[in-house]
């Protein structure tokens, strides 16, 4: 009786201390990034408008709103609720955070769902966290802007140009591959093709909303032509955003 | 000497991108996460003897992940350089490397510049597109923290309508979301130039390569790495086509 007890203060108090301090911290690093934002766009004396931030908002919002609501409600289930606010601050959910939080359970012969899994994972995402911020100050704070200061500036145009054509190429082919579903690719390329090579063409009024709408529209015909028979849920999505 | 000749129409960002300020809000993130998983840590150990867990296990999980996110954590930091170009030290460690990712954050300031008529990395790659694409992808960010807050509490009750959400929803939504904002993305890429078309091709075949080398060899850590590897092939090749 009274270790039952002792145990049910133990969690009860992990509780408490998690569901105060996570969402603080989540919190803080919000209040943080938001700074960043507002000072960068306000701050430094660029004559930005409040109108021009707002609208490039808009358009990612548009964008990737949806995707960011649906990832932590798919995410939940696997991480539990302490270590969303770990999760959500840390990023890499899908390719660091899960694959270090399972082998950390596999190691200890426990199946994500239980309490003792959910104190386990909360574990190995420390360790993930801070190898991940070691890696980073060091490779990239240090290496890669001591890298960037030697390289030909020919060399960093070119980078710089074409950067988003060398993401693109290869996020795009990624998550055709994850996303396992030949039908929703399909529709999602042709669609995709015609907003480019057709309705700004046409109207190119609209190319501020182009990805915007060809996300709507893909949405609703993927949603019309679902397979109504697989039933078969899939896992969390591959994390686009974190 | 010009650190901080700020300058609207100017093409050297450096001044607005390695600002100070922006250096302090890097190193902040930083702390955060250091400061939650001292905290977490702490609870985690004074809980662990309530679910027969010894503290040499907590401590012992620590280390597992550490280890298992080591490859991963490279994986990431390859891309974050190849970006730095772009949008400098600060903003890459802490967008790029830590809360968000790549994919979604050259999206989002993509999609600014474009709202600026300008393009990122380009003639037109100005200090005040810089800030317009740094803020839109950090607001941006910023949804999925905020999501992540409202929605767990609502979750960890066990919320009923949320759970009644068809998950016919939960899968077709963001798949179809997903594919259709990359899949713009890159067509929008091969509107700009013949460069940008092969930089788009060669960064699709090669990370193409590396998953069905991952899969055919049974390698995973090339499925991880090849976004990197995509990159830098892909700048090779289009600095290649390019040099005089």
């Amino acid at each position: 009786m009274s270790s039952k007890t002792a145990s049910l203060d133990g969690l009860a108090q992990f509780e408490r201390t998690t569901s105060i301090w996570g969402p603080i911290t989540l919190g803080l690093g919000f209040l943080v990034s938001l700074a960043a934002a507002l000072f960068t766009a306000f701050g430094t004396g660029l004559g930005i408008t409040g109108q021009e931030v707002w609208t490039s908002f808009g358009i990612v919002f548009a964008t990737f709103g949806i995707i960011a609501v649906v990832e932590p409600i798919s995410y939940y289930p696997i991480l539990g609720r302490s270590a969303m606010y770990q999760a959500f601050m840390i990023g890499n959910i899908a390719n660091k955070l899960l694959p270090s939080a399972l082998i950390a359970q596999t190691d200890l012969g426990e199946k994500p769902g239980t309490r003792r899994a959910e104190l386990i994972a909360g574990a190995a995402i420390i360790g993930a966290a801070l190898v991940h911020i070691i890696t980073l100050i060091i490779l990239v704070g240090f290496l890669g802007t001591w890298l960037l200061g030697l390289l030909p500036a020919g060399l960093i145009a070119v980078a710089r140009l074409y950067i988003l054509s060398a993401v693109f190429g290869a996020v795009t082919v990624q998550a055709v591959v994850a996303m396992k579903n030949v039908r929703t690719t399909i529709i999602a390329a042709v669609i995709s093709a015609i907003v480019v090579f057709g309705v700004i063409r046409v109207a190119p009024a609209l190319t501020n909303y182009a990805t915007a709408i060809s996300v709507v529209t893909v949405i609703i015909v993927a949603w019309y032509a679902r397979k109504r028979t697989d039933a078969s849920a899939a896992g969390a999505p591959s994390s686009i955003g974190h | 000497m010009h650190r901080f000749a700020v300058d609207p129409g100017s093409t050297d960002i450096s001044p607005v991108s390695f600002h100070p300020v922006l250096w302090i809000c890097a190193a902040a993130v930083f702390a955060v996460i250091v400061l939650q998983s001292v905290i977490y840590l702490r609870a985690i150990r004074k809980a662990a003897g309530s679910v027969n867990l010894t503290d040499q296990q907590v401590l012992g999980s620590v280390r597992r992940g550490g280890i298992a996110a080591i490859g991963p954590s490279l994986a990431v930091a390859l891309v974050a350089i190849s970006l730095l170009p772009l949008f400098s030290t600060p903003a890459v460690l802490t967008r790029i490397g830590l809360v968000g990712s790549a994919a979604f954050d050259v999206a989002a300031a993509g999609l600014a510049a474009q709202s600026q008529g300008a393009q990122l990395g380009g003639p037109t790659y100005t200090q005040k597109v810089f800030a317009i694409g740094f803020a839109a992808m950090t607001l941006g960010g910023l949804v999925w923290m905020l999501t992540a807050l409202i929605l767990t509490p609502i979750l960890a009750k066990g919320d009923k309508t949320l759970r009644k959400v068809n998950p016919a929803v939960m899968t077709v939504v963001p798949t179809a979301a997903i594919l259709a904002a990359f899949f713009t993305l890159a067509l929008t890429e091969t509107t700009k130039s013949g460069v940008h078309v092969l930089t788009l091709l060669v960064s699709a075949v090669v990370m193409g390569l590396c998953i069905a080398a991952a899969k055919f060899f049974d390698k995973p850590w090339l499925r991880e790495w090849g976004l990197g590897i995509a990159i830098f092939v892909a700048l090779a090749a289009a600095f290649l086509v390019t040099a005089k």
